[in-house]
């Protein structure tokens, strides 16, 4: 009896022990993928994180107000991505266990093979908690990964999303921005960034504002 | 030796419970999401496409098509469903969404060109922001931004619903364009006693809850 209870006793010690470290969070100084000059997401660092949710942006502007539906000029998107925080030296970045993106760009300056711009994703490679983001009360999670657009079959394209959860609603609050690393072919560069506005309430730089939907930040663990 | 079973059993539930414990069971919360472009339901027709639903493992659900055509009562263009969203106790959320673009009901009846449904939920908020139509035009009458659930009659077909929006247990659906088909109930003496249902048409629908 009294060896089952050490045995009982050690157990707990390692199963305490594991989950702590587990949870620990691993700071890093990673660097941002992209250059500035702006004034969030510059800092990040490892720590499990799990954002989902989806919505809708009125870019440009990409402010809170939604632009007249009948110039067609909005995007929307379902995106996910799950990551246990865990530094990989060699990328720099924390590595993303698993996401989603599913992006439609309605505009009709973005029609490739007549139809709307519809980017999907087919790996999530990070996962980043960007710690110098305060208007994102909830969470900001910097993620990438590769694409494909479906208009073309263009595979492999690199692409990051800036993601903030700024509280409830989302609408009018959190905010969110892509940005491919090659050109699409028919479209070129293409990316869905936004300043901060002058006034006013807004997401962190360089993420624009939903004006539908909402995304949610998990803190795991 | 009996005692001793037993606190040692006690023991181990005080050891391993805490570790079940998470934030999410103080408040089991389950999230649910979906989308559809086009719902037709008829005597003779019953198709819903393309459809998303939010998938057990907290994902996104997605589905498309270029172009959408159920006989002579729908054509569209360009739709797209997405669902997403987790259960996760007080961090909970759903968001659906449905978008369209040109679109034709009952032969021209009901135009637009772009149809955005969109509800998104959490823990005690739902809402439809986001949703839109554009150049929305019912029986040659040119529509703009209609309030929720705005009503217009359609002589000879029955009626439809605008921004249909409808609270559900802890969430929300939303209903763009709904087109309630009806006859006339005729009695013996040819006086109309009221209207039956034949059939519904949905364009652009969004749901969304947490429970």
């Amino acid at each position: 009896m009294t060896n089952l209870r050490l045995l009982a006793g050690f157990a707990a010690t390692v199963a305490v022990s594991l989950v702590g470290w587990s949870c620990e969070t691993q700071r890093q100084a990673l660097a941002p993928t992209i250059g500035g000059p702006r004034f969030h997401f510059l800092q990040f660092e490892c720590s499990p994180v799990k954002m989902t949710g989806g919505g809708r942006i009125d870019y440009p502007p990409g402010t809170a107000d939604k632009n007249d539906p009948a110039t067609h000029i909005y995007e929307t998107f379902g995106a996910h991505v799950m990551g246990s925080g865990v530094f990989d030296e060699e990328s720099g970045h924390c590595p993303a266990d698993k996401g989603s993106l599913e992006w439609v760009d309605h505009r009709p300056g973005m029609e490739l093979n007549g139809h709307p711009l519809n980017l999907h994703s087919t790996s999530i490679t990070f996962a980043d908690i960007a710690v110098d983001a305060p208007h994102c009360v909830d969470g900001a999670v910097h993620w990438g990964g590769k694409l494909r657009v479906k208009n073309n079959g263009q595979e492999d394209l690199d692409f990051e999303v800036w993601d903030c959860d700024a509280g409830e609603p989302g609408v009018g609050q959190d905010g969110f921005a892509i940005r491919v690393t090659q050109d699409i072919d028919g479209i070129g560069h293409y990316e869905v960034t936004c300043d901060p506005p002058p006034a006013g309430p807004s997401p962190a730089e360089p993420t624009c504002t939903l004006t539908g939907g909402n995304r949610q930040f998990h803190p795991t663990h | 030796m009996k005692i001793d079973r037993i606190r040692w059993a006690i023991r181990f539930a005080g050891l391993v419970l805490p570790m079940t414990w998470s934030p999410g069971s103080l408040a089991a919360q389950g999230a649910a999401a979906n989308a559809f472009g086009v719902a037709v339901r008829t005597a003779t027709i019953n198709q819903t496409t393309p459809a998303a639903v939010l998938p057990t493992d907290g994902t996104v659900g997605q589905n498309q098509a270029s172009d959408v055509t159920v006989g002579t009562l729908v054509t569209a263009q360009d739709a797209f469903a997405t669902a997403t969203g987790a259960a996760d106790g007080a961090q909970s959320d759903a968001v659906s969404s449905a978008t369209l673009g040109t679109l034709s009901i009952l032969s021209g009846l009901i135009t637009a060109d772009g149809v955005v449904a969109m509800a998104s939920s959490t823990v005690d908020n739902s809402n439809a922001e986001g949703s839109s139509l554009a150049n929305l035009v019912v029986n040659g009458t040119q529509v703009d931004d209609p309030a929720p659930n705005t009503r217009l009659d359609l002589p000879g077909v029955g009626y439809v619903v605008l921004n249909e929006q409808i609270p559900t247990s802890g969430g929300i659906t939303v209903n763009m364009i709904h087109v309630v088909m009806q006859q006339p109930v005729i009695d013996l003496l040819g006086g109309v006693t009221g209207y039956q249902t034949t059939g519904e048409i949905i364009v652009g629908s969004a749901s969304s809850s947490v429970n």
